[in-house]
C-alpha cells in the first residue's frame, strides 16, 4: 500500500511512463525512479494544453497529422488523453464527411483534455462534427431526433445504469432532452453552430408532449424531476441547463453519477478493469472525494489522484505474473507510437497523409494501425472502440507482428529507420547482455520471466560482434522484432 | 474437424443416455446422424445499427384481423422523405400470409436475392423476434442478442457452446473483420479473425530467410510460456498468438484451392463488389476447403456483419441510392450467390445462415428516417431449412404505436409472451435454442443449464418457458428438415 509520498522506483517509473505516455525510454525511467508518486504525477501533468490542430483537407491527412504529432510531442500524456476523449466522444468521419470538422473537434479535445469536465460536455454539445455525427443538425421540432439525447446520457455522462445496476434514466427523459436540442443547426457560411427559433420545439406549440421535465423517476430528484427551462426559460440555453441537471444526477446510493462514471472510465483506461459493485465503488469514491471532482469537475485534479492511487499501480508488478496480477492490453496506436518513439525512428511522409518507415515495406503507418483495429477518426461506432481482449485476435495480432517486422527490418537512410548502432552499445558480445540491453531500450525488462528471456538468448545463438553491420541487421534487429512481437510488449 | 467417437457420442447425447452398445455404432440412424450433424456449419450475419423490420417484412395488404396495411400507411408517409413502400413495389416480392392475422406480407424489393431463395423454400422468416423490456441502446441490445442474457454481460451464446465442445488448441470459429464477434466470445478456445484468408500470413524476416527457423522457435517458446501463465490476459494473448501462427500454416492455401477449383463462383462474388459478398466468399473458401479435406482447417462457425442500418435520417425507399435499399440489396444479392455456391459444391444442406439485428426501428417514421425500435424479423437460410413465415407480425395497430405522442410511451410494438395474446412475440432465445438443439444436436437440458438460462419474472412478460422445437405454422414440420 502506498500514497502520493511513495517512491516510484524503476518498475513504478516504467509503469507510469507506459500508462501516461508512449513507452518507457531508459532515460526517462532513470529520471522518474527516485521521485514520489505525487511529484511524478505533477511532472507528467505539468503541460499546458497545446493549441495544435491536425492539418489536412482529407481524413487520411488529418489522421496522419495527428499521429505524427503523437510521435513528436514532448507531452505524451496530452495525446493519451486526446485519444481517450476521441474514444469517449466517439465521432466518425465516415458519417461527418468533413475532415476539417474532425480536426476542429480534435483541437477541442486537446483544449479540454484535462480541463473542466462540465464545460467540456457543454462544448461538445455544439461541436460541429458531433452535431453531424449524432444528428443534432437533423433534430427538428415536428419530430425531434433522439440520437444525441440518448448518447449524451448513455455514453458521455451517466451510463445506462449506475454502479449498482439501477437505470439512470428512462425513455421519457430521452424524449424530453431531444426537444432541448431541436433548433440547433450549423451555420453553413460562418462554420459555427447557430440556434434557430423557428426550428425549436417550444412548449406552447406542442403542449401534448408534456412539460420539459426530466428525471421524474431517476437520479434522486424526486417525483417532480427537474425542469430544464428553469432558470432562463426556453431557447438556446436549454442545452446548457440539461447538462447542469445531468451533472446533479445521483446514483441510487446517493453518489454523483457523472463523477463516478467518468472516474471509472479513466481508471479503466489508465489502469485496468474494475471489480464489480460494490468493490468498484470502494476504489472510485475515495479518488472522487480526494479530487473533489463531484463539485469542481477539474479533470487535472482527478487525474493526479488517479496517478497516485494504489489501484493505478497494481499493474506495475514485475514478472513473473500470477493469477492475481492485473494486466491491460496496449491500444494499437499506443503500440505503434511507442515502438517508433522508443526506437527513435523518424518516418518519411508525403502531403497526402502517407507516412512510412523508409526501407521497410513502405506501407502507410496510419493504415497499419488501422489494420491493428484502430482507424483514428473512424471509430467502429458511437461507442468507440472495445478495449482489452477485444483488441486481440488473429487479424489484429498479425497486423502488430507485421508492423514489428517492418519496423525492425527496415533499411533506410539516416534516422529514417532503426539506427541500432546508436541505440545499443556495440561492444556488448554476450547474448544475455544484448537481450537485457534491448529489453531496457524497449522499456520492458521487468515483463519477461527468466524462461522467456532465455528463449531470446537462445535466438541469438552465441556471442555476437555487433560492430559487424550484417550481424547487427540479421540478429539484433531480429531480436528487436521478436520483443515487439512478444505478448509482454502488448500488455501493460 | 474429424469427430472422434467420443466427441460424436457426447454431442449427440448418446453417451449420457447410457444407450451405447457396440452394435449401435453401425445402426443406420446413428450413421445418418454422424453424417448430418457432426459436420454442420453456422454463419451469423449481423445487420449492425438496427434494421427497420417494418420495411423489411412489410404488410402488403390488410388481412382478416387488424388492418396492418392501413396502420402501415399511417406510420409511413408517402411523398418527399416518406418511407412508405407502395403495393405496386411490393407485389412482386410477396411472401404469403402472416400466420396470425392473415396479413399478406412482402419483402422489401431490395431483398430480391433473398426472395429468390425464399421461392426455393430455403428461407425461414421468423417475425417479431425480441426479448422483454426492450433496451434501445445499440450497444446494450446488441450485447443482449450476443450474450443471450438480459444483463448483456459475459460470454457469447455460441461461445458457451464452443467452450463446451472445443479445447484451447482448436480453432473452431472464424470472425470476418477486425473483431471477434461477441456471440463467439469466451476464453477456452480460439476464434480466428481475418478480413481475407490470404491476410493470414505470418510476417517473416524479408532479408534473411536463415532467420525464419530460429525466430519461429523463439516465438513459439515465448508464446508457449504465455499459454502456461496463470495471468489471464497473458494466457489469452498466448493462446491467440499460437492459434494464429498455426492458422497461417493452413488457411492461406484455401485461397488458392478455391481460386483454382471455383473461379466462376469467385467472379460472381466479386461482381457484387460489396463487403458482405467478400466476407461470404471467404467463408465459402473455408467450407470448400473442409469439404476437400484440407488438413488443420476446422472452423465451422462464422460471423460477419454489415453496418449502416442506423437510419435515423435519409432512410429512403426503393431508389437505387436509397440507404435502406442499398443495404438490403447488398445482403440479399450476396446471400443468393453464397447459397447457390454452397448448393453447387454440395454443401447447402450442411450450412445454416441466420440473420439478425440488435433491434428494429420505431414504426412511426420521423422526418425522413426512423428511431430505435423493438422486435424485428430474423432470417434463417439453408438447404435443410423448412422455408416459410414463422412467428407473428408485431401489432402495429396498437394505439400506443399509432399515436405515441399521446402517451408516455416510446411508441414501439410490445414484446409479450402471454399465450393468450394473439400477437405473442418470438423470444430470440427460442430461435437460438432451436438452432442449438436441432441443428447442432445439443441436448435440451444442457442448453437450458449452460447456454440459454430462462428469465425469472412474470410469465406473460418474460421468457420463462422455452420452445426449442419451432415448427412451421402451416405444414407442421420442424424448422430444420431431416
Amino acid at each position: 500500500m502506498g500514497d502520493q509520498n511513495t517512491i516510484l522506483g524503476e518498475s513504478g517509473a516504467r509503469h507510469l511512463l507506459r500508462r501516461t505516455g508512449f513507452g518507457a525510454p531508459p532515460a526517462a525511467v532513470e529520471r522518474l525512479a527516485p521521485l514520489t508518486r505525487g511529484a511524478a504525477a505533477d511532472q507528467v501533468l505539468s503541460f499546458r494544453p497545446a493549441k495544435f490542430k491536425p492539418r489536412g483537407r482529407y481524413t487520411a491527412q488529418v489522421r496522419t497529422s495527428w499521429l505524427k504529432y503523437m510521435l513528436r510531442t514532448p507531452n505524451p500524456l496530452q495525446e493519451k488523453l486526446v485519444l481517450f476523449w476521441h474514444d469517449h466522444f466517439a465521432t466518425g468521419d465516415d458519417k461527418v464527411r468533413d475532415a476539417r470538422r474532425m480536426a476542429d473537434q480534435n483541437k477541442l479535445l486537446r483544449q479540454f483534455c484535462k480541463g473542466n469536465f462540465k464545460a467540456f460536455v457543454k462544448a461538445i454539445n455544439t461541436d460541429g462534427a458531433m452535431m453531424e455525427y449524432l444528428d443534432t443538425v437533423r433534430n427538428f421540432k415536428d419530430q425531434p431526433n433522439e440520437n444525441y439525447a440518448r448518447e449524451l446520457m448513455e455514453l458521455f455522462t451517466l451510463g445506462v445504469n449506475d454502479l449498482a445496476g439501477q437505470p439512470n434514466y428512462d425513455q421519457q427523459d430521452i424524449v424530453q432532452i431531444a426537444r432541448a436540442f431541436s433548433g440547433w443547426n450549423w451555420d453553413w457560411d460562418r462554420r459555427r453552430p447557430v440556434f434557430r427559433n423557428w426550428q425549436h420545439d417550444y412548449n406552447s406549440e406542442y403542449p401534448e408532449r408534456g412539460e420539459k421535465v426530466i428525471f421524474r423517476t431517476r437520479g434522486n430528484f424526486g417525483p417532480a424531476g427537474r425542469d430544464f427551462t428553469q432558470p432562463g426559460g426556453e431557447g438556446p440555453m436549454e442545452i446548457d441547463q440539461v447538462v447542469d441537471i445531468i451533472f446533479e444526477h445521483r446514483d441510487s446510493d446517493g453518489r454523483s453519477t457523472v463523477a463516478r462514471f467518468i472516474t471509472k472510465k479513466l481508471l479503466e483506461y489508465f489502469a485496468h478493469p474494475l471489480p464489480p459493485y460494490p468493490q468498484n465503488a470502494a476504489i472510485i469514491d475515495p479518488i472522487v472525494a480526494r479530487a473533489q471532482f463531484d463539485t469542481t469537475w477539474d479533470l487535472a485534479r482527478l487525474l493526479r489522484e488517479i496517478f497516485v492511487d494504489d489501484f493505478f499501480y497494481e499493474t506495475a508488478a514485475p514478472a513473473p505474473f500470477d493469477a492475481s496480477t492485473k494486466k491491460s492490453v496496449v491500444w494499437p496506436v499506443d503500440f505503434a507510437i511507442s515502438a517508433l518513439r522508443l526506437l527513435r525512428v523518424k518516418p518519411r511522409s508525403d502531403r497526402w497523409g502517407n507516412w512510412w518507415v523508409e526501407g521497410g515495406d513502405w506501407s502507410n503507418i496510419s493504415s497499419a494501425i488501422g489494420d491493428m483495429g484502430q482507424w483514428l477518426l473512424e471509430p467502429p461506432s458511437v461507442f468507440g472502440w472495445d478495449w482489452e481482449e477485444a483488441w486481440i485476435n488473429s487479424a489484429t495480432l498479425l497486423a502488430r507482428y507485421a508492423f514489428a517486422r517492418n519496423l525492425a527490418g527496415a533499411r533506410g537512410s539516416r534516422t529514417y529507420h532503426v539506427r541500432s548502432d546508436r541505440l545499443i552499445d556495440l561492444n556488448l558480445t554476450a547474448p544475455g547482455d544484448i537481450v537485457d540491453a534491448v529489453l531496457r531500450l524497449l522499456g520492458v525488462p521487468d515483463q519477461f520471466s527468466s524462461a522467456e528471456r532465455q528463449a531470446l538468448i537462445d535466438y541469438l545463438g552465441g556471442p555476437l560482434d555487433l560492430r559487424d553491420e550484417y550481424t547487427r541487421y540479421r540478429k539484433l534487429h531480429g531480436l528487436i522484432a521478436l520483443v515487439l512481437q512478444s505478448p509482454q510488449f502488448h500488455l501493460h | 474437424m474429424a469427430l472422434t467417437r467420443r466427441q460424436f457420442l457426447t454431442r449427440t447425447g448418446l453417451l449420457a443416455g447410457g444407450a451405447f452398445t457396440s452394435g449401435l455404432w453401425t445402426h443406420p440412424l446413428v450413421r445418418r446422424a454422424l453424417a448430418d450433424i457432426g459436420d454442420r456449419f453456422i454463419v451469423s450475419l449481423f445487420l449492425d445499427g438496427g434494421n427497420d423490420g417494418l420495411n423489411t417484412v412489410v404488410p402488403l395488404d390488410n388481412g382478416s384481423f387488424r388492418n396492418f396495411r392501413q396502420s402501415y400507411e399511417i406510420l409511413r408517409r408517402s411523398g418527399p422523405g416518406g418511407l412508405r413502400l407502395s403495393q405496386a413495389e411490393l407485389t412482386p416480392y410477396a411472401l404469403g400470409n402472416d400466420p396470425n392475422t392473415a396479413t399478406p406480407l412482402a419483402l422489401h424489393p431490395g431483398l430480391q436475392g433473398l426472395w429468390n431463395l425464399y421461392q426455393l423454400g430455403k428461407v425461414a422468416v421468423i417475425q417479431g423476434c425480441g426479448y422483454p423490456d426492450y433496451n434501445l441502446s445499440h450497444d446494450v441490445s446488441r450485447r443482449i442478442w450476443q450474450t443471450a442474457r438480459l444483463n448483456a454481460m459475459g460470454t457469447g451464446w455460441l461461445g458457451r457452446y464452443l467452450a463446451s465442445r472445443y479445447s484451447a488448441s482448436q480453432v473452431p470459429a472464424l470472425s470476418m473483420g477486425y473483431w471477434v464477434a461477441a456471440e463467439f466470445a469466451q476464453q477456452s478456445t480460439s476464434v480466428l479473425t481475418a478480413g481475407r484468408l490470404r491476410e493470414l500470413d505470418f510476417p517473416r524476416d524479408t532479408w534473411y530467410s536463415e532467420e525464419h527457423a530460429p525466430a519461429r522457435t523463439a516465438f513459439e517458446a515465448i508464446y508457449a510460456s504465455a499459454q502456461a501463465s496463470a495471468q489471464g490476459l497473458l494466457r489469452f494473448l498466448g493462446n491467440t498468438g499460437s492459434a494464429t501462427l498455426q492458422a497461417t500454416d493452413a488457411y492461406p492455401t484455401l485461397d488458392g484451392l478455391y481460386r483454382t477449383d471455383r473461379s466462376s463462383w469467385l467472379d460472381q462474388y466479386n461482381a457484387l463488389d460489396s463487403s458482405t459478398a467478400r466476407n461470404l466468399r471467404e467463408i465459402a473458401k473455408v467450407v470448400y476447403g473442409i469439404r476437400q479435406g484440407v488438413p488443420n482447417v476446422n472452423a465451422r462457425h462464422f460471423s460477419l456483419a454489415n453496418g449502416g442500418y442506423d437510419t435515423h435520417s435519409n432512410q429512403g425507399t426503393v431508389g437505387a441510392n436509397d440507404t435502406h435499399n442499398e443495404l438490403h440489396r447488398e445482403v440479399g444479392d450476396a446471400l443468393e450467390v453464397f447459397y447457390q455456391d454452397l448448393e453447387d459444391m454440395g454443401m447447402a444442406d450442411k450450412v445454416l445462415v441466420f440473420v439478425w439485428s440488435e433491434f428494429s426501428r420505431r414504426p412511426q417514421q420521423n422526418d425522413n428516417g426512423t428511431d430505435h425500435g423493438s422486435q424485428g424479423p430474423m432470417f434463417l437460410i439453408g438447404g435443410k431449412v423448412n422455408g416459410g413465415i414463422y412467428g407473428n407480425h408485431p401489432d402495429i395497430s396498437d394505439s400506443r404505436v399509432l399515436n405515441p405522442g399521446a402517451t408516455w410511451d416510446d411508441g414501439n410494438t410490445k414484446y409479450s409472451q402471454d399465450p393468450s395474446n394473439p400477437h405473442r412475440s418470438t423470444d430470440f432465445r427460442d430461435v437460438y435454442g432451436t438452432i442449438l438443439k436441432h441443428w447442432l444436436a445439443i441436448p435440451h437440458s444442457e442448453i437450458l443449464a449452460n447456454i440459454l438460462p430462462l428469465d425469472a419474472g412474470p410469465p406473460e412478460d418474460y421468457w420463462t418457458s422455452e420452445n426449442f422445437d419451432l415448427v412451421h405454422p402451416v405444414n407442421g414440420q420442424p424448422l430444420f428438415l431431416p
